[in-house]
C-alpha cells in the first residue's frame, strides 16, 4: 500500500462572520483577498513545506499536493512552485500532484514544461494527476464552464504527446492550437510520470479513467459509494480487456492522531474550522457547479443513479455533526490504537492500494501537525503496512495498473 | 396562446427552429434574451393586432436545434441572415431584447438590409464605460429574477411566468437555455468590442427602449447605443427594470407602436 500526506495547507485567520458578510455568503471566489496578510501567508507557506519535508523523515511514501483558486481553504494556488521545492529539498518520497486543472490552461505546453522540471529535478519523483477543477477554478480563470471537459480531454492528449512524441509536431486541436510543440526539456521517467486521477466520483471521469489504466483517488467519498463508483471502473475496464485491482484505486480521507483518544478528539476539531465548510457555510451550487459544468447525458444520468447518495455530502461533509463523522468513520481521529483499527475496517471495505492519509487542517495547529506526524511515523504507517500486506492492497508502484 | 398564434418548426441552415407565429399586418421579429421566448405573452399579442409578429427561438433555446458551429452571438447574426432570407423576411421591422438587442445590432451592423426599422430593449453588446454588465453566470436563476424586474408586483403575467414550479422538462429547458447563454457570451462577457465602431454605418431608424432602474445592464448602455447608431432616439421607461417588455407591457407597447408603423 502507498501511503500519502495531504493538507490543503488553508489560511486560517479570517471568522464565520467575515464568510456570512461576503457576496452569497461564499468561501470561495468571491470571499475578498483583503482578508489576506502576506505576512502570515508567509510563516504558513513555510510550515507547510516544513511539514511535508518533515513526512520524508516519518516515512511517507509520498507527500500529496492539491491546486485551488480564489479561496482561503487551500493556498496551493501555483501548486506546481511548491511541488519544485520539494522536488530539491526531499529526495525518497514521491510528489504527488493532485492535481494540476486542466481545462484552465490556456497554455497546456507551459504546464508540460514545467511538470517535466519536477520530475528531472527530484530524479523521477512526479506523480502527475489531473483535475477539471471545481466550477470556482472555471469561474477565477474565466474558463467556459462548458467546454470544461472537452478542455481538459484535449489538455490531457496534447501533454501525454508533448511527452512521448518526439518534436516537433504541430497541433490543429479544437481548444488547443500549436504550430510547433518541442519543449526541449521532456519528463525524467520514460515512457512519462504516472497520472492518477483524483476525484468525487463523476462516472464520465471513471470511464475515462478506466480506459485510460489511471489509478482513481476518491476523495472522502461515502464508502458504499466508493463501492459502487468502483464498480463503474471495474465494468469498464473489462470492455477494455483488464481486470482492476487496488493498484487502480486511491482513497482519501482525515487522519489525525495524537497521543490520546481525548485530545485527538479535541484537537480534530480544527478540521471543521477554517477549512472547505469554514462556518458550516455551503457553496453557492452557481459556484461549484455553473452552468453547463456537469454533464446531462441521459446515460450518465442512469450510472449516476447507480451511485449511493451520500449522507454527509448534502451542504458537504463538515455540515454534518462531528460525533456522526466520526461514528462513520468519514474522519479518522484518535490515539494511534483507535486510528489503526478504525483504519483496518475502512481499508477492507474500501480496498485502496494508495491512501491518502489528511493529516490536519482547519485551526490544526502546526505544533499538534508535528506530533501528529510522529506518531504516524512511530506508529500508525509501520501498522497500516502489515494491514497492507495482510489485505493484498497491492500500489501502483508494486503492480503497474 | 390565443387560436390565431401557430407554433412551427422551421428549418434554417439544415436546424428545425421553433417559431411563434400571429397577427396580421406587415411583418414584425421579435428576438428574445437569454431566457428565451418565454412564450406568447401580453405583449406581443398586442403587438399582433398591428403586424404579423415572429417570434422565432433562438437556436439552442426552447427546443430548436442548434448546428454544431453555432457558438459565437457573431455566429448567431449569421444563422438569422439565412433565416431572414428563407422566410422572406429581409427588411423586416425588428424588436431585440436584451441578448436579442445585442444580435439585432451585430445582425445591422454587418447587413445593411436585414433591417427596415430596429427596436433595441436593454441590449447586451456594449461595454459600460462607468457601470458594469451583472455577471448572470455566478448567480442563480432566482436571484437574476428578482434582478430582472424593478418591482415584481407590477409585472401582469408574474404568476403565469414564475407562479408554478417548474416541470422537470420546463427545468431541463432552462438549464439548456442557460447553456446556451454561457455559449455565446461567455468572453468577452455580454458584449463585443467590435460593435460600437461599426453600428455606425446603421441606417435603419432605431429606438432604444431602457428601463432606468435596468440592474442587468445599466442605462448608461441605453446611451451609448444611441451615440454609435446614427439618428437614433432613446425612450427611458421610469421604475421600470431590465424586461419592459414583461414589466410594462402596455407602456412598452405604446412606445413601441409609436415608432414601428
Amino acid at each position: 500500500m502507498f501511503l500519502m500526506r495531504f493538507t490543503e495547507r488553508a489560511y486560517v485567520n479570517y471568522t464565520v462572520e467575515d464568510v456570512k458578510n461576503s457576496p452569497n455568503s461564499a468561501v470561495r471566489l468571491t470571499f475578498s483577498n483583503s482578508h489576506f496578510d502576506p505576512q502570515l501567508g508567509a510563516d504558513l507557506y513555510n510550515a507547510y513545506l516544513d511539514e511535508y519535508e518533515y513526512c520524508e523523515e516519518v516515512g511517507f511514501d509520498g507527500l500529496m499536493l492539491n491546486e485551488h483558486h480564489n479561496t482561503p481553504t487551500c493556498m496551493g494556488a501555483t501548486m506546481n512552485l511548491e511541488a519544485a521545492i520539494l522536488a530539491r529539498t526531499t529526495h525518497k518520497p514521491k510528489i504527488v500532484l493532485l492535481g494540476n486543472p486542466l481545462p484552465i490552461f490556456d497554455n497546456p505546453i507551459r504546464l508540460a514544461e514545467e511538470l517535466a522540471e519536477i520530475d528531472m529535478i527530484s530524479r523521477g519523483r512526479l506523480v502527475s494527476g489531473f483535475v477539471r477543477g471545481t466550477g470556482v477554478e472555471s469561474l477565477a480563470t474565466n474558463t467556459n464552464p462548458l467546454y470544461n471537459r472537452e478542455r481538459f480531454e484535449e489538455a490531457h492528449d496534447l501533454i501525454l504527446k508533448t511527452w512521448t512524441t518526439p518534436g516537433p509536431f504541430r497541433w490543429e486541436g479544437t481548444h488547443y492550437h500549436f504550430r510547433v510543440v518541442n519543449p526541449f526539456e521532456t519528463p525524467f521517467q520514460k515512457p512519462h510520470p504516472p497520472v492518477w486521477i483524483p476525484g468525487t466520483g463523476s462516472p464520465e471521469t471513471l470511464e475515462w479513467c478506466a480506459q485510460h489504466h489511471y489509478p482513481f483517488v476518491f476523495l472522502e467519498t461515502d464508502p458504499d459509494a466508493t463501492v459502487d463508483m468502483k464498480a463503474i471502473y471495474t465494468d469498464t475496464a473489462r470492455t477494455y480487456g483488464y481486470e482492476p485491482g487496488p493498484e487502480h484505486f486511491g482513497y482519501l480521507v482525515r487522519i489525525h492522531v495524537q497521543d490520546t483518544d481525548d485530545y485527538a478528539k479535541e484537537v480534530g476539531k480544527g478540521y471543521l474550522v477554517g477549512n472547505v465548510g469554514v462556518g458550516r457555510l455551503p457553496m453557492p451550487p452557481d459556484y461549484m457547479f455553473p452552468v453547463g459544468y456537469s454533464g446531462r447525458d441521459p446515460k450518465y444520468l442512469a450510472l449516476r443513479e447507480r451511485i449511493r447518495s451520500d449522507p454527509f455530502r448534502v451542504g458537504g461533509l463538515d455540515a454534518a455533526g462531528y460525533e456522526a463523522i466520526l461514528a462513520a468513520n468519514r474522519m479518522i481521529i484518535g490515539s494511534p490504537d483507535t486510528v489503526i483499527r478504525k483504519l483496518r475496517e475502512v481499508l477492507a471495505r474500501v480496498r485502496p492500494g494508495i491512501l491518502a492519509v489528511w493529516t490536519n487542517d482547519g485551526s490544526i495547529s502546526h505544533k499538534d501537525t508535528m506530533r501528529c506526524l510522529e506518531l504516524m511515523g512511530q506508529e500508525v504507517l509501520p501498522a497500516l503496512r502489515e494491514i497492507g500486506t495482510e489485505l493484498e492492497l497491492t500500489d501502483p508502484f508494486q503492480k503497474t495498473p | 396562446m390565443p387560436a390565431s398564434v401557430h407554433e412551427a418548426f422551421v428549418t434554417v441552415g439544415g436546424a428545425q427552429i421553433r417559431l411563434l407565429k400571429g397577427g396580421a399586418g406587415a411583418p414584425l421579429l421579435v428576438l428574445h434574451g437569454m431566457e428565451g421566448s418565454l412564450g406568447w405573452r401580453r405583449y406581443a399579442q398586442a403587438l399582433a393586432d398591428h403586424f404579423t409578429v415572429y417570434l422565432p427561438s433562438h437556436p439552442g433555446f426552447d427546443g430548436s436545434e442548434r448546428p454544431v458551429w453555432l457558438q459565437s452571438v457573431f455566429d448567431l447574426a449569421c444563422f438569422y441572415t439565412w433565416f431572414l432570407e428563407t422566410q422572406g423576411l429581409e427588411g423586416v421591422r425588428v424588436i431585440g431584447c436584451a441578448l436579442g438587442g445585442w444580435l439585432v445590432a451585430e445582425i445591422a451592423a454587418t447587413t445593411r438590409h436585414a433591417f427596415s426599422k430596429m427596436l433595441l430593449v436593454d441590449a447586451a453588446g456594449i461595454k459600460p464605460q462607468a457601470g458594469e454588465i451583472t455577471d448572470l453566470f455566478i448567480l442563480s436563476p432566482a436571484q437574476i429574477r428578482d434582478l430582472t424586474f424593478y418591482d415584481a408586483s407590477q409585472v401582469p403575467e408574474y404568476a403565469q411566468l414564475y407562479g408554478h414550479d417548474p416541470s422537470p422538462a420546463e427545468r431541463e429547458q432552462a438549464i439548456q437555455n442557460r447553456e446556451m447563454a454561457v455559449r455565446l457570451t461567455w468572453k468577452p462577457y455580454m458584449h463585443d468590442p467590435r460593435l460600437p465602431p461599426l453600428l455606425a454605418r446603421v441606417t435603419a431608424p432605431t429606438r432604444i427602449v431602457w428601463g432606468r432602474q435596468d440592474k442587468i445592464i445599466p442605462v448608461e448602455c441605453g446611451t451609448l447605443y444611441q451615440q454609435a447608431i446614427p439618428g437614433a432616439d432613446l425612450v427611458v421607461l421610469e421604475q421600470c427594470g431590465h424586461a419592459s417588455h414583461l414589466e410594462k407591457p402596455d407602456e412598452f407597447v405604446r412606445v413601441a407602436l409609436d415608432f414601428l408603423p
